[in-house]
């Protein structure tokens, strides 16, 4: 990709245990991780980390409980400190900062938010949105017509003087977005941020989020299990196996070309009609094609397509992007990327 | 000859007890100078053969010490360093002598017209409940009716001064406990101690260290007995906030003082209120046994009661103090749940 990297996490290992540098050396002699913990007593918790967060982009991190999701995103604010590595934020590593540039840091330019929401109990919704600005010592009166508009903004109006007990889940996590936002920060770590809320709900969060993305453009390091979730919110997505990078790409690429039996397991699952786009599956091609049964966007979604053509596998569409053609479209392929590919296999994508 | 005399033989120290005259130094026990007297050398049979106690291998070798050398010598030694002790334990505890003296003094000059409706407005400004207030103005009012206001008065006085002091240090001495593991290894066998310790016990040293005359003897005695259990409310409390919310401060931010005084004090006070409670409570349990020392209050006419057999005093004193208790522990746990209330 040709973005800027706003984060960049290099050589990243965490090992959590009495003597991490000892066991580290090990890891680094190539011992596993179980067995690290039948010798050593330590549990390998991040391996060799590198991953690149583009700015402005949504990169999330997926993987099963345990997969060491949680500990990595925990390491880009250092609430967690590694064991060896550097993370990259803005070009600085921020395992350099003192105290005073990390709580800065911490303040200003990297929010975050939590699956179990985290808000402040004893706080109304409009202090808990406040948060940030009022660690700076701010009063209320300074930043309540920030914290409204981002309550507004979420979908909270009118509720700023409630206390969060008095909210249902949803309403929570909302606060906990509009405090994240709040912050004015550019960066926005959200763990497991719609885990803990209903199916419709989470949905109704999540094109909540995708809005607010295509309006702000925050980089945003989204952590989840849920490869759906995953699929429909990243623009570069991360998987996370027993502590290091099994797969990273583009979402659509990992779907077509998984990189190991781990990966096919998993997306084996998914609606891949529902994920996949047009040009994932599409012929690249600008020349024109004569006897085209008609056009989509190469943004649709095949079962969208699917239903244009009311299933018949015999036509073929032109797939347009801003008014040009970009390629071409046969059903017949279309049908073909349904079925999940094993590795080693031709893919369909050139 | 005495039954462990061979063990001293055995092991060559005759010389080091000083001769074989066993029994001749040292102070004589009652068995000793009995058998003496009668002139029979009593025959120890094996069924009988004591424990190598102290005074048993006195018995055989002059000089072991006996077990009143044991008690004496705590007593000397506590007397000789009781002087430098003084000198430093005094003037800090000096303030506490003058809170005493001071809240015994208003609680008494103030006029039963203004005291019972302040300490009324008060239990309603804590637990916002008329019914609350209600129940105060009656209780005192009673005890008034029977002439029992001034005993009342200077129990609340001393549980007052207490319970605050108990409260200033041991809120502080939680959190201290809360932040750091090894102040709270350090801590708990210390309140282990206090809280298993017979109240009695506290007494004695202080006897020793202050004039029976002083208010801070019997002060110390119940914020030591008291403080307990503000203090492992504290600590617990500030342990158990949800580490969730800890860990939003900390991505937020918040400097360390922020945290502590605008996250986990705030949501710890449940438990510390419900600590404050259990102090006042203890407060006024030892209110009573500090009577001993002089303490003023309704625990003199309890240890009148006992002392002159006066049952009729004894009992009413005793239904005054559980009439305050039911007052300090109403208005407290209305106070806990205005606080519980609000966050849950």
């Amino acid at each position: 990709m040709t973005d800027d990297i706003k984060i960049s996490i290099r050589k990243l290992y965490k090992i959590f245990g009495d003597a991490p540098q000892t066991a580290l050396a090990h890891v680094h002699e190539g011992m596993s991780k179980a067995d690290l913990l039948e010798h050593e007593n330590h549990v390998l918790g991040l391996n060799d980390i590198n991953v690149d967060m583009p700015a402005g982009k949504t990169t999330v991190i997926m993987g099963l409980s345990g997969s060491g999701k949680s500990t990595l995103i925990r390491h880009l604010n250092r609430l967690i400190e590694p064991t060896a590595g550097e993370v990259l934020v803005d070009g600085e590593n921020i395992l350099d900062y003192s105290p005073r540039q990390l709580r800065d840091m911490r303040q200003h330019r990297m929010s975050m938010v939590f699956q179990k929401f985290a808000l402040l109990p004893h706080r109304t919704v409009l202090e808990n949105t406040g948060l940030a600005p009022s660690i700076e010592g701010k009063k209320s009166r300074t930043y309540a017509a920030e914290a409204t508009k981002w309550l507004d903004r979420v979908g909270l109006q009118g509720q700023g003087d409630q206390y969060p007990h008095q909210l249902s889940g949803g309403m929570q996590q909302r606060v906990g977005i509009a405090r994240a936002l709040t912050s004015n920060s550019d960066i926005m770590l959200m763990d497991e941020a719609f885990s803990a809320l209903d199916p419709l709900i989470r949905t109704d969060m999540q094109n909540l989020l995708i809005d607010l993305q295509a309006e702000l453009h925050k980089t945003i390091v989204f952590i989840t299990h849920d490869l759906d979730e995953a699929l429909k919110l990243a623009d570069h997505l991360v998987i996370l196996k027993d502590g290091f990078v099994v797969q990273q790409g583009e979402p659509q690429h990992i779907l077509l070309n998984p990189a190991d039996p781990y990966i096919e397991d998993f997306v084996g699952d998914i609606n891949r009609a529902r994920v996949l786009r047009t040009r994932s599956v599409m012929e690249k091609t600008e020349a024109p094609v004569e006897g085209l049964d008609g056009e989509v966007d190469h943004d649709d979604t095949l079962e969208s397509v699917i239903s244009m053509a009311e299933g018949d596998t015999n036509k073929h569409y032109r797939v347009m992007r801003e008014g040009r053609q970009v390629g071409v479209l046969h059903m017949r392929d279309l049908v073909r990327a349904l079925v999940p590919t094993s590795r080693g296999e031709e893919t369909l994508v050139s | 000859m005495a039954t462990y005399d061979f063990v001293f033989d055995g092991l060559g120290l005759r010389e080091w007890c000083g001769g074989d005259d066993a029994g001749g130094g040292g102070l004589m026990s009652m068995d000793a100078l009995l058998s003496e007297t009668s002139g029979t050398e009593t025959e120890v049979s094996a069924w009988d053969t004591p424990f190598p106690s102290l005074d048993a291998l006195n018995a055989a070798c002059p000089a072991m010490p006996q077990s009143r050398d044991l008690t004496s010598g705590l007593e000397n030694g506590f007397l000789a360093i009781k002087d430098g002790l003084q000198v430093v334990v005094d003037p800090l505890t000096q303030p506490l002598s003058w809170a005493l003296t001071n809240a015994l003094w208003i609680m008494q000059a103030a006029p039963w017209w203004l005291m019972i409706p302040i300490l009324m407005i008060v239990s309603y400004a804590v637990g916002r409940s008329l019914k609350l207030a209600g129940l105060v103005g009656l209780s005192f009012a009673f005890l008034a009716f029977i002439d029992y206001y001034d005993y009342t008065m200077q129990t609340l006085a001393i549980i007052f001064v207490c319970a605050f002091i108990c409260v200033l240090f041991g809120v502080p001495i939680g959190i201290a406990m809360a932040r750091n593991d090894k102040v709270q290894r350090g801590m708990i066998p210390v309140l282990d101690m206090l809280q298993t310790l017979p109240p009695f016990v506290y007494l004695i040293p202080l006897i020793f260290l202050f004039s029976v005359t002083e208010p801070k003897l019997y002060g110390i005695a119940i914020i030591l007995y008291a403080i307990v259990p503000v203090v492992r409310l504290t600590d617990l409390g500030i342990r158990m906030v949800d580490k969730e919310v800890i860990e939003a401060a900390d991505a937020f931010g918040m400097t360390e003082r922020q945290k502590l005084f605008g996250v986990q004090i705030p949501l710890a006070l449940p438990n510390i209120m419900a600590g404050v409670n259990q102090t006042i409570m203890m407060s006024l349990a030892m209110v009573v046994i500090a009577s001993l020392v002089s303490a003023p209050g309704l625990g003199v006419l309890v240890l009148r009661g006992i002392r002159s057999l006066e049952l009729g005093v004894g009992l009413v004193s005793g239904f005054g103090i559980v009439l305050l208790a039911i007052i300090l522990d109403r208005v407290t746990k209305a106070a806990l749940a205005r606080i519980n209330a609000s966050q849950h």
